[in-house]
């Protein structure tokens, strides 16, 4: 592991927040109290696996059984395969207040057997998202540095130098690794713009930290920033499907996200009034990728990358683009994971509990 | 029957079972734990004659627990709930401008204790003239947004419903409403970081006005210059309210050689205004305010663009994402 800078170290996670596997069975996690990433290696034990499907019912009721507390006391904030073993990884928090822990508990496809997996003492790298505060005063996002460091800046016939620190992500709502960086989607607790942040991993000594702002325009009437809630990369990562706060689903391309330019996404659907998305998967069926987006409201909506990349920007209004699947059984899931190569895994929430189902993807 | 209680095993809270036999098994679970699941998580001590159970994850309390010893139940024991006071409040909602635009997008709520997360979906309401809630009105807080030291939550109104061409407005149009007012209510139940409620729920009254599409335009405020060589403040006066939250962080003042100028600043009114105190008497030469440019209004329009921005209009073209300056020099 120490090709990717882990070293043996504490992880130490005061919040559960999103997950998603990188490379070489690494997990990344955000601590959203922290504002930190942690890459851990879970040492997952499990051997390699085939497609079957896995499912549990109550899987919350598990969790909250083995953590020795009541399923109310349980959070689960996120779900990840292990791309070998395909055992299951949930973040979750137990607890609230003063007394929440944050839990990264691990369930055993073979045998749904529950455990919490070990943070201490773990090859570990992290990464700080937040900016440090000043010393002088943590409400401050302008300063005026003593040395060379930040932007020079004129005003008359005076120059000065300003550090302007970038976007305070309060929290984090999804990540995911391509190609050798880690992408992060973050909502502010203060300004509402979009910012997605593009780590490079192995994590440098100095966080390569590029802000790329992003924009959707509506009917071709309107344009706007706002927060990416949740993302999914797609095309052997080249493009990116990403949901907004305010529900369209719009595209870019990987490859259009440098620094210091706008970024304008093309809307290709919105999820509809009073919805919200919740997570994105993508998968591959009959030689064709496909993506799968949670949300609020409606069943799985499912979109085809093919009619991705052939529809032009939605320029009148329009109800969700794609198969919306509105049957009874594809609602309330709130997370998805790629279980195998036939499989998609649903954090499903159904009947006062909360279930993890295998969905077919030959059957979506 | 074995002889089972509450105790402590070294330093760690665990249940202590005495008179046990060496080959006995001792499970314990959550009450609400059915059968078939697994049994929590922790080690089985020896301590003299007695074993103790130390549980990985602390006991919970209120929480009922099953003790179970070769299958069968040894005792139930409930992990004590202490009775806490209520003693943590609303200190303020912002914005305190009395009246917002239909457009506005987001408040702050200030406790003055650390909170627990969790609740602000079922404790945060908006309430409409006649008392009935909004519903739909505020974005759904998968995230709840805390500062980081979970004092002040940030809610945000529903954007979809806000952003003109989206189908949230277009379907269910503004959460707000021109000319009526409504109530912004923090339930008493939200609970701190203990566990405690509040020691009262809290609320505050807002009329709506028109809409706000403009760009925050500092070259639009007026500022007051203070005396030279005195300590009074500078004063700025904003053309409408502006963000609570982004005021703390987004103006500051370089004193003549471009160093900030130390002191204590505070937000006016209605937060129409703000001001700086130095700590040491200005200089008789040229200040600067420097503006970032992130800083936004009530409705979330910024100094370098507006919130949604119709394309038709040229002057709501973004502007370059720089700071503004603002010059002042002490009389």
């Amino acid at each position: 592991m120490s090709e990717y800078g882990l070293v043996i170290g504490r992880a130490a996670i005061g919040s559960a927040g999103p997950i998603a596997f990188g490379p070489a069975g690494i997990l990344f996690l955000a601590d959203n109290t922290a504002a930190k990433v942690f890459a851990v290696d879970v040492a997952d034990p499990g051997p390699a696996s085939g497609s079957e499907p896995f499912d549990l019912e109550n899987v919350d009721a598990h969790v909250a059984s083995f953590l020795g507390c009541d399923p109310g006391d349980v959070v689960i904030r996120d779900l990840a395969v292990h791309p070998g073993s395909h055992n299951v990884y949930l973040s979750v928090q137990r607890g609230h207040g003063d007394a929440a822990r944050a839990v990264l508990v691990r369930i055993d496809r073979l045998d749904a057997s529950v455990t919490d997996v070990p943070l201490v003492d773990v090859p570990m790298a992290q990464v700080t998202i937040a900016d440090a505060p000043a010393e002088d005063d943590e409400r401050l996002d302008i300063t005026l540095p003593q040395g060379d460091e930040g932007e020079e800046f004129t005003f008359g016939e005076r120059t000065i130098r300003i550090l302007r620190r970038p976007i305070r992500t309060a929290t984090i709502t999804d990540m995911a690794y391509v190609d050798g960086a880690l992408l992060v989607a973050g909502l502010s607790n203060e300004e509402f713009s979009s910012k997605l942040r593009r780590i490079p991993f192995p994590f440098g000594g100095e966080v390569v930290d590029n802000n790329l702002e992003i924009f959707h325009v509506s009917h071709g009437k309107w344009e706007t920033a706002a927060p990416i809630r949740t993302f999914v990369p797609y095309g052997g990562g080249r493009s990116i499907l990403a949901s907004y706060t305010c529900t369209p689903v719009v595209h870019f391309e990987l490859s259009d996200l440098t620094p210091g330019t706008k970024v304008v996404g093309r809307t290709v659907a919105e999820l509809g009034a009073m919805n919200m998305p919740l997570d994105m998967v993508s998968f591959e069926e009959g030689g064709e990728e496909h993506l799968l987006v949670a949300n609020s409201t409606h069943g799985l909506i499912k979109i085809a990358c093919r009619d991705i990349d052939a529809q032009p920007a939605l320029t009148e209004p329009r109800e969700p683009i794609g198969v919306p699947r509105e049957t009874e059984d594809l609602k309330g899931i709130t997370r998805l994971a790629n279980l195998n190569g036939s499989h998609v895994l649903a954090l499903q929430s159904a009947n006062g509990g909360t279930h993890l189902r295998s969905l077919k993807t030959a059957s979506l | 029957m074995a002889d089972v209680s509450w105790s402590r095993c070294g330093d760690t809270d665990c249940i202590r079972v005495g008179r046990l036999t060496g080959q006995a098994t001792l499970q314990v679970r959550a009450e609400s734990a059915a059968a078939h699941l697994p049994p929590m998580a922790g080690t089985v001590v020896p301590d003299g004659e007695d074993r103790c159970f130390v549980p990985r994850f602390a006991f919970v309390d209120g929480t009922t627990y099953r003790v179970v010893v070769d299958g069968v139940t040894a005792a139930v024991l409930v992990r004590p709930r202490p009775d806490l006071p209520a003693t943590t409040e609303v200190l303020e909602i912002r914005p305190t401008a009395t009246e917002v635009p239909r457009n506005f997008l987001r408040f702050y709520v200030c406790f003055s204790a650390p909170m627990a997360d969790g609740y602000a979906a079922a404790h945060v309401r908006l309430l409409d003239h006649a008392g009935e809630p909004m519903a739909g009105a505020l974005l759904p807080t998968e995230h709840e947004l805390w500062d980081g030291d979970r004092r002040r939550l940030t809610v945000l109104l529903d954007p979809a419903r806000i952003k003109r061409g989206l189908v949230g407005h277009r379907e269910t149009g503004y959460p707000l409403r021109s000319g009526a007012s409504f109530r912004v209510v923090v339930d008493r139940d939200f609970r701190d970081a203990r566990g405690a409620p509040l020691r009262a729920g809290a609320d505050r009254r807002y009329e709506v006005g028109g809409d706000e599409r403009r760009r925050v335009e500092p070259e639009g405020w007026s500022l007051s210059a203070p005396r030279s060589h005195s300590r009074e403040p500078v004063v700025v006066r904003f053309d409408r309210p502006l963000d609570a939250a982004l005021l703390g962080r987004c103006l500051q003042v370089a004193g003549p050689d471009g160093r900030r100028i130390a002191g204590t600043p505070e937000l006016g009114p209605e937060e129409r205004s703000w001001r700086l105190a130095p700590e040491e008497a200005w200089a008789p030469a040229a200040h600067q305010l420097l503006v970032d440019p992130v800083l936004e209004d009530l409705a979330g329009n910024s100094v370098s663009r507006v919130f949604d921005r119709d394309l038709s209009r040229r002057e709501d073209d973004p502007e370059v994402d720089q700071l503004v300056t603002l010059a002042f020099r002490p009389h």
